[in-house]
């Protein structure tokens, strides 16, 4: 349980096939490469980690926010993650609002039929019969 | 400048920046973010920012971008990687040439003496 943190590393699968898709057809990849490539994965997210937790702190918050993650990327140079990253943010964004919209439409369809049921118990039996 | 890429052996510049303007190579469609938002696994990520003492809490958006950060970047390392085996006319990379470009990139630097 008490590894380094740099031990705590990424799936080799998912690793792989990024790699793969990153290079052209045909062209391999060592184990001992990829194995590189995954601990290297795993200290530029510690490293981001931390340089995102200064912008976090200096803005006197204790929780760390995409924003802060933004500002790490161009602190650490790699400004031209920055755009990438703001477009799937933002798509991530739409598919949190659309499966909390789901979730509530759900909830409200739930309570809609536990209303009806305490206000005619008489009605219980044709319910039953339109849900089968 | 694309010429650089595609396997002429003519190596230009070894900056960062190389291999964007490669138009032989099949790119992953980054355009396309609805397709697959994120392939690392988020408690993964979130696993590795916590082992942070001084972070308190993460929100999950900051545990989202981080991933796709990540993987961005392991595009780049390994597309920086492979300008240097192309040099050596290999089609396999192998661990000196994540070394090589670790040493030449400036934006690698972080990366010295952590991969041991």
């Amino acid at each position: 349980m008490a590894e380094r943190p740099e031990d705590l590393n990424l799936p080799n699968a998912v690793i792989t096939r990024i790699i793969k898709e990153a290079l052209p057809d045909g062209v391999n990849i060592s184990k001992e490469a990829r194995s590189a490539i995954s601990r290297a994965a795993s200290v530029f997210v510690l490293y981001a980690t931390s340089c995102a937790n200064n912008f976090a702190m200096k803005g006197k918050r204790k929780t760390l926010n995409a924003s802060d993650v933004l500002s790490a990327m161009e602190e650490m140079e790699f400004q031209r993650f920055v755009a990438p990253l703001k477009e799937a943010l933002e798509a991530y964004r739409r598919e949190q609002r659309g499966k909390k919209e789901a979730s509530e439409q759900k909830k409200k369809d739930k309570d809609r039929k536990t209303d009806s049921e305490e206000q005619d118990k008489s009605r219980e039996e044709d319910n039953d019969e339109e849900q089968s | 400048m694309a010429a650089a890429a595609a396997g002429s052996g003519t190596p230009r510049e070894e900056e960062g920046s190389s291999g964007e303007a490669a138009a032989p190579q099949p790119q992953a469609p980054t355009s396309a973010p609805g397709a697959r938002l994120s392939r690392l696994p988020l408690a993964r990520v979130k696993a590795l920012v916590k082992a942070d003492p001084d972070v308190t809490l993460a929100g999950q958006e900051a545990i989202f971008i981080l991933a796709r950060a990540a993987e961005l970047f392991v595009e780049t390392i390994a597309k920086d990687a492979y300008c240097c085996a192309q040099q050596g006319k290999r089609k396999t990379l192998q661990r000196r040439d994540l070394d090589n470009a670790i040493e030449a990139v400036d934006e690698f630097a972080f990366l010295e003496g952590t991969l041991d």
